[in-house]
């Protein structure tokens, strides 16, 4: 992982930890944000100029990748760049997690 | 065909969010947005009062056929395209929540969009005013223009004072959203 994507991606928006997450299955902006919304019980809703800007952004950095177009709307998936950060953010969450409960973090 | 109607009114590139507000009220008057004309006439449709929410977006993807399919289906309707901007609205009525009837939902793409603006419009502003506008203003004072025309005088006069407006009000303006989102990040 280059300096530029840690530096940008490390850590991350919660827009990007969610989309970069649900990407771990191939699907589409829309769908996304139908599945953010439902694990965070409606508490974070992603905007579509939102999504677009960061599936875009995303993609150019490599750590996403279209995978395939159905009924005109793109599918995307994670590519290994992608679940690299994404391990990275996850140590740093679940870190966070025991922290904040008062336990030592370990690795 | 429906009745329509035309009403002038000035937004800067800094007044965006006004200008939303504004074609909300207009659609609760019974005034629904059809098309804008540069650089301030706006045509209506007449029908009933609705309660419509209007978001305007500034960017280059504006011809992505994707960008396009995204927004619809996210509830959006594109009702216009002017100098730029992307006019895009829904019916208040249908949102679930408030933060469904916003096209941003971070500082991050909210920044994006003030910073392509700043880029794309304000910077090429600053170009013609020194490249163009001041050193003919300086020429034309010193009448080297033309003899001395007083018509040049009056013309780069104008446009003197007109960029110095833009500058302060625009500029200020969108440098000012530039610093509170960043402050937030």
């Amino acid at each position: 992982m280059d300096n530029r994507i840690e530096r940008v991606y490390v850590p991350m928006t919660e827009t990007g930890f969610y989309i970069l997450y649900c990407l771990q299955t191939p699907q589409h902006g829309y769908a996304i944000s139908r599945q953010v919304e439902w694990m965070t019980n409606g508490e974070l809703t992603i905007g579509a100029g939102t999504m677009y800007g960061t599936l875009s952004k995303m993609e150019k950095d490599g750590l996403i990748v279209f995978e395939r177009e159905e009924e005109k709307r793109r599918l995307y998936r994670i590519t290994p760049l992608g679940e690299e950060v994404l391990d990275k953010e996850l140590r740093r969450i679940e870190r966070l997690y025991r922290n904040s409960r008062g336990e030592k973090y370990d690795g | 065909m429906a009745e329509t109607a035309t009403i002038i009114k000035v937004f800067t590139i800094a007044d965006f969010k006004e200008e939303e507000v504004w074609l909300r009220e207009r659609s609760s008057e019974g005034l629904h947005f059809l098309r804008m004309i540069v650089p301030c006439f706006y045509i209506f449709e007449k029908g009933e009062p609705r309660d419509v929410i209007y978001r305007l977006d500034y960017t280059s993807h504006a011809e992505d056929r994707d960008y396009q399919t995204m927004l619809s289906e996210f509830g959006w309707e594109n009702c216009g395209r002017c100098a730029g901007w992307i006019y895009w609205r829904r019916s208040a009525d249908e949102l679930a929540s408030e933060a469904e009837g916003e096209l941003f939902s971070d500082d991050e793409s909210r920044l994006n969009l003030v910073k392509n603006v700043l880029l794309t419009r304000m910077l090429p502003l600053l170009l013609i005013f020194f490249c163009c506008v001041l050193p003919n203003l300086v020429r034309a004072i010193d009448g080297e223009l033309f003899g001395a025309s007083g018509f040049f005088l009056w013309f780069f006069g104008i446009m003197f004072v007109l960029y110095v407006y833009l500058f302060i009000h625009c500029g200020g303006k969108l440098l000012r959203m530039k610093k509170e989102l960043e402050g937030k990040e």
